[in-house]
C-alpha cells in the first residue's frame, strides 16, 4: 500500500491541480466564491500531496530505520512507457518518468506551498474572468511542479513549455496597461531560446542512438548523462550553448535578462510572485539538472564565463534596481541579482557553492515571493507603485512596515534569516572553488569572483534599504482617494494578507536558524548527481569523439588534474552510492562508470 | 584548547540564557506589546534583561573562580550551515574571562538604560507612540550583542555583528517620520556593511587557509581551532587576514574613513545613543580585535595599522568636537576619539589596557549621554548648547552626575577614566622605537583636547546666566531616570579601581597600575599583551611619572576651558570669528561626507542609471533589429501572398518550370 503509494505520489501531486482545473471548468464563471475556494481547496490539496511525498522521501532507509535523506537518491519513482519502445532497435524512448531527489524535493515543495499563497493573495486584486484566472493558475502550478518532477528529458520539456502558456494568458489578460506588449515579449523571448534548448534534446537523443550499447532514441535523462559526458568537447560546447540559450533566458542570466523588468511590472500579483519564485528557478534547475551533469566537460571550460556573466548580473542587476522608480521593478531587478548568486554558486563545482545555489534558489523564492506579495498589497490599496507618489506608509500599516522590513532583511542576507544561508554558502563556494577543501578535485572558479559577488551583497542592502526608506519611513505622502478600502481591504493588512505573509516569513526565520535539514538532504543529492559527473575525474579521462564536429583532441585541458586532499579525502568522501548510473551493461563505457545494480536509481518509495 | 558538547556545561548551562531571556521579552512585547502590555511594556524586557545579567554574573563568576585559564572553552550547541558534507559551522560559545567582562558590562548598562528608557519614552507621563516598539528592538539588541560577545566561531560572530547593526538601524530609525532619522539609520547600516564586507570577506580567507591545516570534524571558524593553527599560516595571510578583519572594526566602531555614521546615529532616542552607540555596540570592534589576538600578534603590519588609524580617528574626532553645538554629537565625536584611544591599546599590544577602557569607557559614556537625555528631555527636545544655558540649579541631579562622568572621562585623577586612559598612554610610548613616542604625543594630546571639549560642553550647558528656550517646563527627571543617573555616577567613580592596586609609592603614593581586571583578562589576552604585562620597576617608575602628567594634562584642558568658557566668554567667540573658514571646516566635520557623496554615491547612481539605460537602448535595441529582420522579409515576401487567384496561378507555373527544368538537366 506504502508502496504504491509512493509510486503515485508524484503523479498525484502534479494531476491534483489538474483536477482543480477540471473542477473548476465546470464551475458557473458567476460564483466567483465557489471558484475562489475551490481553487484554494485544489492547490492546497497539492500542498498536503507535496509535503506527503517530502515525508516519504524522509523515510527511514538505512539499515538501523533511522531517520535519513535518501543519501542523494532518487525516490517516489515511476516509469510508463509513453511514445515508442525501448526494446525495439532504432525505436524511440518516451517514458512518463517522474521521480525526485534531495534537489528537486525542495524545489517541489517550494512550488507548492507558494501557489496556494499566490492564489489567496489574488482575492482580492483580480475581480474580472475570475474563472478563467484560476484555471490558469493551477495549470501553470500542474507544469511547474511537473518539471521539478520530470525524469525524461521530453517530458521535462514539455512541462517546461507548457508553464509558459498559461503565464502567457496571465500577464496578457490581468497585466498592467502594457500587458500585451509585455506577454508577447516574454512568450517570444524565452520560446526562441527554449527551440534551440529543444534542438540540443533531439540532438542528443540522435547521439543515444549513434552510441553504441543504446541504439535508441532515448530521452531518459540517467542515460543522457552518460551520453552527453562521453561527446568530445566540440560537440559539448555547441549543446552547451544551444541548451543554455533557454535556460539562460529564464534565469535570466545577464545580458538576457531585459524581459523581466517589463514582464515583472505587468503581471498580476500572482503571476509576479510564481513568476520570480519558481518560473526563474526552472531556468537555473535546467542549468543544474541537465547542463552541469550532462555536459562535463564543457560545464567546466564554459563556467568562468557563466560565472563571469553572474557576477555582472549580481553587481548589474543591483545598480539597475537603485535607480529604479517603481517598487515592482526595482524587485524585478533584484532578481536578475540574486539569480546571478545562484549561478555564481553553481558553477563553482563545489559542494557548498551547489547548496547554496540550491539553497538560494529556495530563499529567493521565499523572500521575493513575499516581496511581490507586499507590493501587491500596497498597489491594490494605492494604485500605484511609484516611490514619488508615496511614502511614510510605516505610519498607519505597521504590519506592512514589519513585513517589508523582515523580508528585505531576509532578502539582503542578514545572518539569521534564509538570504544569508543561501548566499553564504554560495560564497564560501566560489571562494573555495579551485581548492579541494570539500573533498572533490579543484573547481574552475578563482577568488575573484567570490570578491566581487560579495560587493553585491553591500549593494543589495543599498537599495533594499532604500526602497524601504521611500516607501515606509518618512512623512505620509498618499495619494487623494487613498488607501482603497473596497472589497474588504482595510487601512493595514488584513487578517488574510497576513495569514499569507506569516507562514513565509516563520519559513525564513525557520531556515536562518536551523537550515540543517535543508542542507543535509540537499548535499548527498547535488554530490551525486552533479558533480560526481563533473569531478573528480582520472586525469586520462576518455573523452570518445563519437562525431567529430571539429578537430578537437581526444583530452583536453578543461579535465581537472588530480587534485585531491591526499591526506584526508577519504574521511570527507561520502559514500558514493554510484546508484544513479543506469548504464552498466552499456559496452565501451569510460573507466569511471563503476557501475552499481542497473535499476538502482529506482529505489521506490516507502521500502 | 578543547571543544566540548553543551552537556559538559556545568554551570555554564545558563550561558544560553542570557542571549535568549532579552530575545523571549522581546518577542513577546513586539508581538502582543500593541495589545496588551503597552505603558507596562518595560516590565518585560526589563526582566528578562536583569535575568541576562543575573547569568552574566554566574557565568564571569564561575571564569573567575572556577575554570581553570589554560581552558578556553567552545561549547557546541547545535549544528548551522554545513559548507561540506563532513564539516559544519556550528552555533557555540566560547566562555572565558573576556566573554565574561564583555557580558557583565552589556548586561549592567543594558538594564540601567532600560530603567531609564521607562521614563525617558514618556511625555508628560503618557508613553511616546511606538512605546513597545522601542523595548523590544531594546531587547532584541540585548540578544544580539550577547550573541556577538558569546560566540565561539567568526561565523556566530557574523550573525551577532550585523544583528546589533539591525538593532542599531532600527534604534537610530525609530523616530522614522523624521526623514533626517531614516536617512541615517539607512546610513548607518551601508556603511557598517561596507565594513562587513571586509569581514566576511576576514572570514572565508580564515576558512580557505585554516580548514586545510584541521581535522574535517572540526568546525574550521572556531575560535579555539583558528588561533591554534594561526602559527602556521604564512606572515602574509595573517597580515591580510586580519586587515579583513579589522575593516569590520572600523565599521562597527566608527574609525577612519569609516567613522561618518556614528554622528548621524544620535538621531536615535537618548537612551539609544547611551547604550548602541556609546557604550556597547561600537565596542564591538574593539572586543573582536581583542578577541582576535593571536591573529593580530602574528602581524606587526597589522597591530600598526591598528594603532595609526586609532591615533588619527582620536585625534581628528576630537577636534571636530571642539566645534560641535550639539551636546549629543560632541558625544558622539568624543566615542569615536575614546574608540580611537582603544585601538591605539590594541595595536601597541595593550589588549588589557584596550579592554579596560572599554569597561571603564561603558560607564562614563553612557552616564554623559543619559545625562545629555535628560537635559534633551527637560528642554523639549532642544540640544543646541547655543539655545540653553545655565542649568545647574534647574536640573541639579542631572548636572552634578553629568559633571561626574565628564571628569571621568576629562581624565580627571582618582576617577575611572584616568585609570585607563593613562595606561593606553603609556603603552603607546613604549611601543616602538619612533612611532611609540608619535602615537603616545598624539594620544597626550587628545587627552588635553578631551578634558578642554568636554567641559565647553559642561560649562555652556550648566554655567553661565540661565537661559531656557521659551515655553518650556523644566523639570529635574522622574526617579526613573535619576536612579540609573546616580548609579553609572558611582559606577564612573569606582569602575577604575577595578584596574588598580595598592601599590605603596605608586601615583598619589597608594596606586599602581594593573589591577584584578588585568589579571583576570589577560589569560585571554596574552598573545596581544606585550606592554601591560612586566611590571618590571624600571617601566613602573616611568609609569608613574607619566600618571601625574596625564593629570597635570586633564586639568590644563579643563582650566582652559573653565577660563574660555567661563571667565572670558569673549575669547571663545573670537575664536572661530578669527578664522571662519577653518571653524566651519571643522564644524562640518572636514566634509567627509561630501567627499563620500561626490567619490561613491554619486558614481555609484550614475552606474545604475548607465546600466538601466543599457537594458533599455543597447540590448533591448539589439533585441529590437533581430526582430526587424523576419519584419523586412515579411514585408517583401506578402507581396506574394496579394491573394490574387493570377499571382498564385503564376507563381505555380514559373515553380513547376524551374522543378522540370531542374529534373531534365539532372538527368
Amino acid at each position: 500500500m506504502t508502496d504504491l503509494f509512493a509510486r503515485w505520489i508524484l503523479t498525484a501531486v502534479i494531476f491534483v491541480p489538474l483536477i482543480g482545473v477540471v473542477m473548476i471548468g465546470l464551475m458557473n464563471a458567476r460564483s466567483h466564491a465557489l471558484i475562489r475556494r475551490g481553487a484554494l481547496l485544489a492547490s492546497f490539496a497539492t500542498l498536503g500531496f507535496a509535503l506527503a511525498a517530502l515525508r516519504l522521501y524522509y523515510e527511514p532507509t538505512n539499515a538501523y530505520g533511522e531517520p535519513h535523506w535518501r543519501a542523494g537518491l532518487f525516490a517516489l519513482s515511476l516509469r510508463v512507457p509513453w511514445i515508442g519502445d525501448p526494446q525495439l532497435l532504432a525505436g524511440v524512448d518516451v517514458a512518463y518518468a517522474v521521480g525526485v531527489d534531495g534537489i528537486s524535493i525542495w524545489l517541489l515543495v517550494m512550488t507548492a506551498a507558494l501557489t496556494p499563497l499566490a492564489i489567496w493573495a489574488s482575492f482580492s486584486g483580480i475581480r474580472e474572468r475570475i474563472k478563467e484566472y484560476y484555471l490558469l493558475l493551477l495549470l501553470l502550478e500542474a507544469g511547474m511542479l511537473g518539471v521539478f518532477c520530470a525524469r525524461d528529458l521530453l517530458l521535462f520539456y514539455v512541462f517546461f513549455e507548457f508553464t509558459l502558456i498559461p503565464l502567457f494568458f496571465l500577464i496578457g489578460i490581468w497585466g498592467g496597461p502594457q500587458r500585451r506588449r509585455a506577454a508577447s515579449k516574454f512568450f517570444i523571448y524565452t520560446l526562441a531560446g527554449s527551440v534551440l534548448t529543444f534542438t540540443a534534446i533531439l540532438f542528443l537523443a540522435y547521439q543515444a542512438y549513434r552510441m553504441p550499447g543504446i541504439g535508441v532514441f532515448t530521452f531518459d535523462i540517467e542515460k543522457l548523462y552518460a551520453v552527453g559526458e562521453r561527446l568530445d568537447l566540440a560537440t559539448q560546447r555547441w549543446l552547451f550553448v544551444a541548451m543554455a540559450a533557454g535556460f539562460a533566458i529564464r534565469v535570466p542570466l545577464f545580458p538576457f535578462h531585459t524581459w523581466l523588468p517589463l514582464v515583472h511590472t505587468e503581471a498580476p500579483m500572482a503571476g509576479s510572485v510564481l513568476l520570480a519564485a519558481v518560473l526563474l528557478k526552472l531556468g537555473a534547475y535546467g542549468f543544474l539538472r541537465l547542463i552541469i551533469p550532462m555536459l562535463p566537460a564543457a560545464a567546466i571550460e564554459f563556467a568562468p564565463l557563466v560565472a563571469g556573466l553572474a557576477v555582472v548580473g549580481i553587481l548589474y542587476g543591483a545598480l539597475a534596481a537603485w535607480v529604479q522608480g517603481d517598487m515592482k521593478k526595482l524587485v524585478a531587478y533584484s532578481s536578475v541579482s540574486h539569480l546571478g548568486f545562484c549561478m555564481l554558486g553553481m558553477f563553482s563545482l563545489k559542494v557548498a557553492g551547489l547548496t547554496g545555489a540550491l539553497a538560494h534558489m529556495i530563499n529567493h523564492g521565499l523572500s521575493t515571493g513575499a516581496l511581490f506579495l507586499i507590493v501587491g498589497v500596497i498597489y491594490e490599496r494605492y494604485h500605484t507603485r511609484r516611490f514619488d507618489e508615496i511614502g511614510g506608509l510605516a505610519f498607519h500599516m505597521p504590519w506592512l512596515a514589519f513585513f517589508l522590513v523582515f523580508f528585505s532583511l531576509s532578502s539582503i542576507g542578514l545572518p539569521g534569516l534564509n538570504g544569508f544561508v543561501g548566499i553564504f554558502l554560495v560564497l564560501v563556494g566560489a571562494f573555495t572553488s579551485s581548492s579541494t577543501l570539500d573533498g572533490n578535485s579543484t573547481g574552475p572558479l578563482g577568488i575573484a569572483y567570490a570578491m566581487i559577488a560579495a560587493a553585491g551583497v553591500i549593494l543589495s542592502a543599498v537599495y533594499m534599504l532604500w526602497m524601504c526608506q521611500r516607501v515606509l519611513f518618512g512623512p505620509l505622502r498618499e495619494l487623494t482617494r487613498t488607501p482603497d478600502r473596497s472589497s474588504g481591504l482595510t487601512t493595514d493588512l488584513t487578517p488574510r494578507e497576513i495569514a499569507i505573509l506569516t507562514p513565509l516569513a516563520v519559513a525564513a526565520l525557520a531556515i536562518g536558524v536551523y537550515p540543517k535539514p535543508l542542507i543535509e538532504s540537499m548535499q548527498p543529492a547535488l554530490q551525486e548527481q552533479v558533480i560526481a559527473h563533473v569531478l573528480n575525474r582520472a586525469p586520462d579521462w576518455p573523452v570518445t569523439p563519437v562525431i567529430p564536429f571539429a578537430a578537437a583532441a581526444p583530452t583536453h585541458a578543461a579535465v581537472p588534474s588530480d587534485g585531491h586532499d591526499a591526506s584526508d579525502s577519504s574521511e570527507r568522501r561520502p559514500e558514493a552510492s554510484a546508484a544513479h548510473r543506469t548504464l552498466a551493461p552499456l559496452q565501451a563505457v569510460p573507466a569511471r562508470a563503476e557501475t552499481a545494480g542497473s535499476t538502482a536509481s529506482d529505489v521506490g518509495g516507502g521500502v | 584548547m578543547m571543544v566540548r558538547g553543551f552537556q559538559d556545561f556545568g554551570m555554564l548551562k545558563v550561558a544560553p540564557l542570557i542571549p535568549l531571556a532579552p530575545l523571549i521579552a522581546s518577542v513577546l512585547v513586539g508581538t502582543t506589546g500593541h495589545r496588551f502590555s503597552r505603558g507596562a511594556s518595560h516590565w518585560p524586557v526589563l526582566i528578562g534583561v536583569a535575568l541576562a545579567l543575573v547569568g552574566s554574573v554566574m557565568v564571569a563568576g564561575t571564569v573567575y573562580f572556577e575554570l581553570p585559564y589554560e581552558y578556553a572553552d567552545t561549547y557546541r550547541l547545535y549544528e548551522w550551515i554545513a559548507p561540506t558534507l563532513v564539516t559544519s559551522f556550528t552555533v557555540s560559545f566560547c566562555i572565558d574571562p573576556l566573554t565574561g567582562v564583555m557580558l557583565l558590562t552589556v548586561c549592567a548598562i543594558s538594564l540601567l538604560v532600560v530603567i531609564y528608557s521607562r521614563d525617558s519614552m514618556r511625555h508628560h507621563g503618557h508613553p511616546e507612540r511606538g512605546y513597545e516598539r522601542f523595548f523590544a528592538f531594546l531587547g532584541l539588541f540585548v540578544f544580539a550583542m550577547c550573541t556577538l560577545v558569546l560566540a565561539g566561531n567568526f561565523l556566530l560572530l557574523f550573525l551577532g555583528w550585523e544583528a546589533v547593526g539591525l538593532c542599531s538601524y532600527l534604534m537610530i530609525g525609530f523616530h522614522y517620520d523624521r526623514p533626517a532619522a531614516a536617512s541615517a539609520a539607512r546610513k548607518a547600516f551601508l556603511v557598517n556593511r561596507v565594513g562587513d564586507f571586509g569581514f566576511g570577506l576576514g572570514i572565508l580567507c580564515i576558512y580557505l587557509w585554516i580548514s586545510p591545516l584541521t581535522n574535517a570534524w572540526d568546525n574550521p571558524l572556531d575560535y579555539a581551532v583558528v588561533f591554534a593553527r594561526v602559527g602556521d599560516l604564512a606572515p602574509w595571510q595573517c597580515t591580510t587576514i586580519a586587515l579583513l578583519l579589522f575593516c569590520g572594526a572600523i565599521g562597527k566602531s566608527a574609525q577612519l574613513p569609516l567613522h561618518v555614521w556614528l554622528p548621524e546615529a544620535v538621531e536615535g532616542p537618548a537612551p539609544v545613543s547611551a547604550l548602541i552607540h556609546a557604550a556597547t555596540m561600537v565596542t564591538a570592534g574593539v572586543y573582536m580585535v581583542a578577541r582576535c589576538g593571536p591573529i593580530f600578534a602574528q602581524s606587526p603590519v597589522a597591530l600598526g595599522g591598528v594603532a595609526v588609524i586609532g591615533a588619527v580617528t582620536a585625534i581628528l574626532a576630537a577636534t571636530i568636537a571642539l566645534a560641535q553645538y550639539d551636546m549629543k554629537r560632541i558625544l558622539a565625536y568624543s566615542t569615536i576619539s575614546q574608540l580611537g584611544f582603544m585601538f591605539v591599546g590594541l595595536g601597541v599590544g595593550a589588549a588589557d589596557s584596550a579592554v579596560f577602557h572599554l569597561y571603564t569607557h561603558a560607564f562614563f559614556k553612557a552616564l554623559l549621554f543619559l545625562g545629555a537625555g535628560s537635559v534633551m528631555h527637560a528642554m523639549g527636545g532642544q540640544m543646541d548648547v547655543r539655545e540653553f544655558g545655565g542649568l545647574r540649579r534647574v536640573l541639579p541631579v542631572t548636572y552634578a552626575t553629568f559633571l561626574v562622568g565628564g571628569m571621568a572621562m576629562a581624565g580627571v585623577p582618582f576617577l575611572s577614566g584616568f585609570f585607563s586612559e593613562n595606561e593606553l598612554i603609556h603603552a603607546a610610548f613604549g611601543f616602538h622605537a619612533w612611532l611609540g613616542p608619535m602615537l603616545g604625543g598624539l594620544a597626550l594630546l587628545t587627552a588635553l583636547l578631551t578634558a578642554f571639549y568636554t567641559f565647553r560642553m559642561v560649562f555652556l550647558a550648566f554655567h553661565g546666566p540661565q537661559r531656557i528656550p521659551d515655553g518650556v517646563d523644566v523639570r529635574e527627571p522622574g526617579r526613573w531616570m535619576r536612579v540609573p543617573l546616580l548609579l553609572l555616577a558611582v559606577g564612573a567613580v569606582v569602575a577604575g579601581y577595578a584596574g588598580v592596586h595598592p601599590g605603596l609609592g605608586g601615583f598619589a603614593g597608594v596606586i599602581a597600575p594593573n589591577g584584578s581586571f588585568h589579571e583576570y583578562v589577560r589569560p585571554v589576552l596574552s598573545p596581544n599583551t606585550t606592554v601591560g604585562a612586566d611590571a618590571s620597576p624600571a617601566v613602573g617608575h616611568g609609569r608613574y611619572l607619566l600618571m601625574y602628567v596625564s593629570a597635570v594634562v586633564a586639568l590644563l584642558g579643563i582650566a582652559a576651558a573653565y577660563v574660555l568658557y567661563v571667565r572670558r566668554r569673549a575669547w571663545a567667540d573670537a575664536v572661530p570669528a578669527a578664522m571662519p573658514t577653518a571653524h566651519q571646516w571643522v564644524h562640518d566635520s572636514c566634509y567627509v561626507d561630501e567627499v563620500n557623496e561626490a567619490v561613491v554615491v554619486r558614481p555609484l547612481r550614475r552606474a545604475g542609471v548607465l546600466c538601466y539605460a543599457t537594458d533599455n537602448f543597447v540590448i533591448d535595441g539589439f533585441l529590437w533589429l533581430i526582430t526587424v529582420v523576419p519584419r523586412i522579409a515579411a514585408f517583401f515576401l506578402r507581396e506574394l501572398q496579394g491573394g490574387s487567384l493570377q499571382g498564385y496561378g503564376l507563381t505555380m507555373t514559373v515553380g513547376l518550370l524551374v522543378i522540370l527544368v531542374v529534373a531534365l538537366l539532372a538527368n
